[in-house]
């Protein structure tokens, strides 16, 4: 890994306690007034109404939540780029998809930029449709789109799409 | 980038090593005898995957959002694709969507300039949406 000095450590910290599910030990890193981008999920806004959401409905599901880093470098700019694998077996409704046990391994970036000791700023990429996959889904709901607005959904729209109909249609049956 | 959006395959590839590694992550295709994964060597999948790409979506551009890089060779390229579908691409039957696609590109880059690793990361469900396929393989 590339990542070094304390925004790399910051990262690392941060990632350490996602993969721990403790959504708030998290938090405590991330400045209050900082930006979160869930790409796949389209939501963007406050950390606080985005990314906390997100991570309860995360450690929620996933209760054997594991997370290995894979690749992390800082770039010049004080953005840490973390490329990482996140695993765990569904035990509760994620995201409207009711749990059947099964497994999910993914693959996704996160990039946090660090200021002054802390986190001013998420992203996070991966490919939703790997997740539906692994779930279960069988087809996709027909969903508005909200890019190109300034400001995304909220944290009341991640409710949204758990309670979406359709989202789940049963079991592929593998 | 600027090769991808001249659509110029022999330059893209003319920036990698001999033997550039090449990790689409949204790219997985589920036949119902075999399942097309967009990993392999860049001369190989990559060459394939981009004319591929590059035919069937004949407007095909890039807007480069942000790079960050470091020094040690390791970037990392955020982008919006574009394109319009003129011809079928790998499950995509329906003709004439279009589609604005948030990717993230990570490039390892060796002393020499070359690109050895090219991963990227998008969300193929929201492609599927774009282009009028609900139905997951």
């Amino acid at each position: 890994m590339g990542g070094n000095g304390e925004p790399a450590l910051l990262a690392l910290t941060f990632l350490e306690r996602m993969g721990q599910g403790a959504v708030e030990g998290v938090l405590e890193l991330v400045d209050p007034d900082a930006l979160a981008d869930l790409v796949p999920l389209q939501l963007r806004g406050r950390a606080e109404r985005v990314l906390r959401p997100y991570l309860r409905q995360v450690a929620t599901a996933f209760p054997d939540l594991g997370l290995e880093v894979r690749r992390l470098f800082t770039g010049t700019d004080g953005t840490v780029v973390a490329e990482v694998t996140t695993r765990g077996v569904q035990r509760a409704a994620f995201l409207g998809i009711p749990a059947q046990g099964r497994h999910v391994d993914l693959d996704q970036v996160w990039l946090l930029h660090v200021r002054a000791g802390r986190i001013d700023g998420v992203r996070a990429y991966w490919c939703q449709y790997h997740v539906y996959h692994c779930l279960g889904v069988r087809r996709l709901p027909r969903a508005a789109r909200a890019r190109g607005g300034s400001d995304g959904r909220s944290s009341e729209d991640v409710q949204l799409v758990g309670d979406r109909s359709g989202l789940h249609e049963g079991p592929s049956g593998a | 980038m600027k090769a991808l959006q001249a659509h110029d395959v022999e330059a893209m590839l003319d920036l990698c090593t001999e033997n550039a590694d090449f990790h689409y992550k949204g790219y997985e295709v589920r036949g119902r005898q075999r399942m097309v994964r967009g990993q392999g060597k860049a001369r190989a999948i990559a060459k394939a995957f981009w004319t591929s790409m590059i035919d069937a979506f004949p407007d095909l551009t890039s807007d480069v959002r942000s790079v960050i890089a470091d020094e040690a060779g390791n970037v990392a390229v955020e982008c919006l694709m574009l394109g319009t579908q003129a011809r079928i691409f790998g499950p995509f039957g329906n003709l004439g969507s279009h589609f604005d696609l948030p990717h993230l590109f990570l490039f390892q880059v060796n002393d020499e300039g070359l690109i050895e690793d090219i991963s990227a990361y998008w969300d193929t469900a929201d492609w599927y949406q774009q282009l009028g396929r609900l139905e997951l393989d």
